[in-house]
């Protein structure tokens, strides 16, 4: 259901350098099957059917997301359930369960000559909520949100789908505050890993309320021993990212950009005084740039960010809650694109009415990354689905690939000979 | 509703047609044998007329309102010679005779087959009943719900051995949709350390498993059904001891012993233990204690599923008393303790998890037939459970199935850190008045009063205000219900009842509107629904009954699913009931071959159509369950079971179950057009299964009164898929059930002693009733009892 839009590797590999991929093409560990990296690119769209129980997600596969449809009626792998998350790494495919804090079974997937998904590892991870490609592996993150006080950081090597190495994280030391530091995602910015985190009270019945909502908080990470270096702190924003949701993004010059919705909350209510906005860190700094605010509530004329997609040349697609809609949890159902290095902000057009869009995937998104592209999953009051391009340089968006019979939670693609 | 229309103008009719008062007398009796024994389910008839009786467990019988004059009573049982005597009945005047039967020899072989037995009477009711004479079962290993899951249109689906969780279904229905009752009275807030899971069978005496339509004496808001386990003992001293050892290291006792003296007074005590080790064989994906890389099926054994529990029911009273025919003072002493072995996939797996439970329950019963006039019956009762449940989940590790870990520094826990107590606090009272307005007619009301008043703590985290906030409800269901007997062959019963609950409960906010300050607001809601049903039966012929029955019936939503229990289900206070139209449509139908070969055969038609099913589902940061009114679901579904038995030597039976579930949820929330799943068959579901038994009966063997009995049953349940059928290729499902279980029971002393031996899972097959969770690999068992009474 997040981002892959951040998986410069895999991005890489489809839209700018088939190059990078290539140098991937050895060392495989035996017997895990082997990724026919290639020039060929297969989306894979994981969708899930409305219904109201037993639902489970399914993997469909289109070659291009412009036109055609994709239907999950008597087509698609079947999934262990739903609420599954989906990551790629290395021209793989992994299928990441959410488990309700047990551990379980993940599927890894590549695309094989035919062109077809094929199978070719499953092992056992804990329940997470943060999961990142870093170097050659993915890191995913256990986070607890009462009870235990270590977050457990696990470096899941992508080529030989095993756990190669884990680390704990003392998060009510790292808060320091008498709450918890609840980590909302993890990002690779050059060698470190940053986790930007929320102060959470973790503490039934306002788990995930805080004393603390106007600030902002990263987490420097060495890797790959995943020792927590420096936290850096902003109370320009309230946190970085949401729940489960990525609020990094770095561009080409190598300097990272992070989204604040400002939506703390203390006993379910909106708490931060601080505007929805885009803060910057500088390529080689661990410091929040003083210097840089592009305060997008302002520029929208009241509306909250909620996530965002980098589709390259500091353009990005956000998703936008008005104040009426703001919270948590809330996906925006409007997109606009904004330009972080000239701060312009421009409502997309040609999208169906806010009233007709039941969801909105505004997590696990797509784009090649060139400067303008990206795919967003939209599903309509009418049941259909349709996987929408947004050109970020003229604001507009098309109607592309419909997807029959379920909801669109990722979109993925990975390459084949 | 044409039908519900024609049955009210019906009643109306009847009602109509109420007898005129008239002085009549009444007879009255006891039946006995040759040898003495009292003869129950003996037919008592005033020849020429509709009046006949079954004698009660002490062969007594009562005739009443009977026109003065000279009237042939006869009395017959199969197996004795039917008599008949002349008898003159007097105005106001209540007079005895008494029959002594002499068996006929020939008939004498096919008692035990065909003989009415009360749990038979009981399915001659017209509502849709199959009762189990669970006497039959004493001399097995079985607990209540294995023993349940031999009836049709019942599926029982267990996650593991000895005390594990299971999900009871009936038609279709499952989990709280289906209400549970122990002499009548509800079990809901019984605990875990009383439950049919680990109940022995030696505690019920039968179990009956209404289906669809559920009576009001049986006072209670059931969606699809109500199982009463009736306890009752025939004797007045009795002493029923069994002890068993088995596989996985597994001991089983109960003693069920009572003394009522000359003088009424009663003592009675049931007292059973459970405890097995679970180390059952299972074959199952390794994972990796550090690289979480799977070595593939591994047979290993369980290791981290111990389950025992011990429970003591002590009743001590008066009965026959002028005041009182019962009245009872009890109380239900028990405790669990159960290992957690597994999550909802087998792949998950725990090493020092576990959970526990304790039930100390008062309770007082009072029963009183003809009070202050006659015909008036009245029956109360009431009890308050103070029991405790715990879950405890503090050791910071990581397991698996090689019996491996990893120590984690800190303050953690293997799924959720919690020590979490809490005592429910639960208050029931129930009574039931009826009576007999005339010989074709009675009257009867029936209310069941609830309480609940939810309190907890957590000594990991003493301060948090949540559990200090008011969890407080009320449940009351009240039933009127109208039986109208128009003759031995033909009888209705219309019912209405009147639901009601309110809550009270604490909800947070932001007083100032500064931000940390936080208070708690007491909110209340409650809601009131009316439902109500009809069953009629109809006999044909003699041996040919058919039922129909119908109820629109409401379940109300459970503490924990508006509360939430504080660990993994958040609470959703906007939950509103769960209704239901269900429809039955049955016969069944007996016949032999020259008295020797008997068949009986039995078949039902029915319809549930459901709205506003409580599902589960993620809450919006996807950390808990929450339940919501999801779902709309029909089911179509019959059910069939023919038996055959062949003197006193052998019977065979098989009963099949089909159960169409259809998701009939047109439109999701939010969504405009029909469902692609709208008309898909309901996702793991068990939508075909049967059983069938065989058993032999050597008479004699070893000496005269020992009988040698050998049994076989087996299980069949069809595959079925885990998510919807109707999407996705490469499909997860719940493979085809075959299970066989043998046994072997030899009795002497015609039943003082007892040793059987049983075998389940003959083959050794892998069995799954859920999705990745293997069930018992095969097992041994052996059982010693021992049983006076008189």
């Amino acid at each position: 259901m997040f981002n892959t839009n951040k998986y410069v590797l895999t991005v890489l590999a489809i839209g700018l350098s088939l190059t990078a991929c290539k140098k991937e093409e050895s060392e495989l560990n035996p017997g895990t099957g082997t990724p026919t990296d290639g020039s060929k690119v297969k989306f894979i769209i994981s969708a899930t059917p409305v219904g109201s129980q037993g639902v489970a997600d399914y993997l469909l596969t289109a070659d291009t997301l412009t036109k055609g449809t994709v239907s999950t009626k008597g087509s698609g792998i079947e999934q262990d359930g739903t609420y599954r998350y989906y990551v790629t790494h290395k021209n793989r495919f992994f299928s990441l369960l959410y488990g309700q804090g047990n551990p379980g079974a993940v599927t890894t997937y590549v695309v094989n000559s035919a062109g077809k998904l094929e199978k070719v590892s499953d092992f056992q991870a804990e329940t997470v909520q943060v999961f990142a490609p870093m170097k050659d592996d993915v890191v995913t993150v256990k986070v607890p949100r009462s009870g235990n006080e270590s977050a457990s950081f696990y470096r899941i090597q992508a080529e030989s789908s095993k756990i190669v190495g884990e680390a704990q994280v003392n998060i009510v030391q790292l808060a320091g505050n008498g709450e918890r530091a609840h980590f909302t995602w993890a990002t690779q910015v050059g060698d470190k890993l940053f986790a930007p985190y929320m102060s959470i009270k973790g503490v039934a019945p306002d788990g995930f309320g805080t004393s603390y909502p106007d600030s902002a908080w990263v987490a420097v990470l060495s890797y790959p021993d995943l020792k927590v270096e420096k936290v850096i702190k902003d109370n320009r924003t309230s946190f970085i990212g949401r729940y489960f949701t990525d609020g990094l993004a770095v561009d080409e010059q190598g300097d990272t950009y992070a989204f604040s919705s400002g939506v703390a909350t203390s006993s379910s209510k909106l708490t931060s005084t601080k505007p929805s906005a885009i803060t910057r860190i500088k390529s080689g700094t661990t410091e929040f740039d003083k210097t840089y605010l592009f305060n997008v509530e302002q520029a929208s004329g009241g509306y909250n960010l909620t996530t965002q997609l980098y589709v390259g040349q500091g353009n990005f697609i956000l998703t936008m809650t008005s104040a009426a809609e703001k919270g948590a949890y809330a996906v925006g159902k409007k997109l606009a694109v904004v330009n972080v290095y000239n701060q312009t902000f421009k409502w997309v057009d040609g999208l169906p009415a806010v009233s007709e869009i039941t969801q909105l995937a505004g997590r696990n998104n797509y784009s090649p990354k060139d400067g303008k592209t990206g795919f967003i999953g939209l599903t309509l009051t009418d049941g259909a689905s349709y996987i929408y391009q947004v050109d970020a340089s003229t604001a507009k968006a098309t109607r592309g690939l419909k997807v029959d019979g379920g909801t669109i939670q990722a979109i993925s693609t990975l390459t084949y000979k | 509703m044409p039908l519900r229309k024609l049955l009210y103008t019906g009643l109306v009719c009847m009602l109509s047609y109420l007898a005129h008062a008239q002085s009549t007398g009444a007879l009255r009796g006891r039946i006995v044998s040759e040898e003495g024994d009292q003869l129950m389910g003996v037919t008592v008839m005033l020849a020429g007329t509709s009046k006949g009786i079954n004698t009660d467990e002490s062969g007594n019988f009562q005739l009443d309102n009977l026109s003065p004059g000279t009237h042939t009573l006869t009395a017959s049982f199969v197996g004795y010679q039917t008599q008949q005597k002349t008898v003159t009945v007097k105005s106001g005047e209540t007079l005895r005779h008494n029959f002594r039967l002499v068996s006929s020899t020939q008939q004498l072989e096919t008692v035990s087959v065909i003989g009415r037995s009360e749990a038979k009477e009981v399915c001659r009711q017209a509502f849709n009943v199959t009762a189990i004479d669970a006497t039959k079962l004493h001399n097995s290993t079985l607990d209540l719900s294995h023993a349940l899951d031999r009836v049709s249109g019942v599926r029982v689906r267990e996650s593991g051995g000895v005390g594990s969780n299971f999900n009871f279904s009936l038609n279709g229905f499952t989990g709280r949709q289906v209400k549970f009752f122990i002499d009548g009275i509800p079990m809901d807030n019984f605990g875990s350390s009383f439950q049919l899971n680990n109940i022995p069978i030696n505690l019920a005496e039968r179990v009956e498993v209404y289906k669809g339509v559920v009576p009001i004496w049986l006072g209670s808001d059931a969606l699809g059904g109500a199982v009463n386990i009736v306890t009752g003992n025939r004797q007045r001293n009795y002493l029923d001891a069994s002890y068993s050892y088995g596989s996985f290291n597994t001991h089983r006792t109960a003693v069920n012993a009572g003394v009522t003296t000359k003088s009424g007074f009663t003592v009675q005590l049931n007292a059973f233990q459970n405890y097995s080790n679970n180390n059952y064989w299972v074959t199952v994906d390794v994972a990796d204690i550090n690289t979480g890389e799977y070595f593939r099926n591994q047979r290993v054994r369980r290791f981290h599923d111990t389950y025992r529990n011990e429970t003591i029911v002590a009743t001590v009273g008066v009965v026959g008393k002028r005041f009182a025919d019962k009245l009872l003072f009890g109380i239900t002493l028990g405790q669990n303790r159960a290992e957690i072995q597994t999550g909802a996939r087998m792949v998950s797996v725990f090493g020092d998890w576990y959970r526990r439970g304790n039930i100390v329950m008062p309770s007082v019963r009072y029963q009183k037939d003809n009070l202050l006039i006659k015909g008036l019956n009245v029956r109360l009762t009431g009890n308050f459970n103070l029991g405790q449940e715990q879950n405890v989940d503090t050791v910071y590790r990581r397991y698996n199935w090689f019996q491996q870990y990893k120590q984690y520094p800190g303050k953690g826990s293997e799924r959720e850190r919690s020590l979490y107590k809490f005592r429910n606090n639960n208050g029931l009272v129930t009574a039931n008045v009826s009576y007999q307005i005339s010989e074709k007619q009675a009257l009867s009301i029936n209310n069941v009063f609830n309480t609940f008043n939810r309190t907890g703590s957590d000594e990991l985290n003493p301060t948090s205000a949540n559990y200090e906030q008011p969890r407080v409800n009320t449940k009351n269901v009240l039933g009127i219900g109208y039986k109208y007997d128009y003759s031995e062959r033909w009888n209705t019963s219309l019912f209405i009842k009147h639901f009601s609950q309110n809550n009270k409960y604490g909800i947070t906010y932001n007083p100032s509107g500064t931000y940390g300050d936080v208070a708690y607001m007491t909110q209340k809601n409650g809601f009131n629904q009316l439902g109500y049903g009809i069953a009629t039966s109809f006999f044909l012929q003699k041996n040919l009954q058919l039922k129909a029955s119908f109820e629109k019936s409401y379940r109300l939503p459970e503490t924990d699913e508006l509360y939430g229990d504080l660990l993994n289900l958040e609470g959703n206070i906007n939950l509103k009931p769960e209704t239901s139209r269900n429809y039955n449509l049955g016969f069944s139908y007996l016949t032999n071959l020259a008295k020797v070969h008997r068949f009986s055969f039995a078949g039902n038609v029915l319809y549930r159509d459901a709205q506003g099913f409580i599902r589960p589902r993620l809450n919006n940061n996807q950390t808990k369950q929450v339940m919501d009114n999801l779902a709309d679901v029909t089911n179509l579904g019959f059910d069939g079971e023919i038996r055959y038995s062949y003197r006193q030597f052998l019977t065979v039976g098989t009963n099949l179950t089909y159960q169409n579930l259809r998701n009939n949820t047109r439109y999701e929330d939010g969504y405009t057009t029909e469902s692609p799943l709208f008309r898909d068959r309901i996702p793991n579901m068990p939508f075909l299964f049967g059983n069938a038994d065989a058993s032999l009966f050597l008479r004699n063997v070893g000496g005269q009164g020992n009988t040698l009995s050998v049994g076989y049953n087996l299980l069949y349940v069809h595959a079925y898929y885990l998510y919807w059928p109707s999407l996705g290729q490469d499909k997860l499902d719940i493979p085809e059930q075959l299970a066989h279980d043998v046994n072997l029971v030899y009795a002497l002393a015609g039943g003082k002693y007892n040793i059987g031996f049983e075998c389940k899972n003959v083959l050794d097959s892998k069995l799954y009733d859920n999705f990745s969770l293997q069930k018992p690999s095969r097992g041994f068992y052996v059982k010693l009892r021992y049983f006076v009474g008189k």
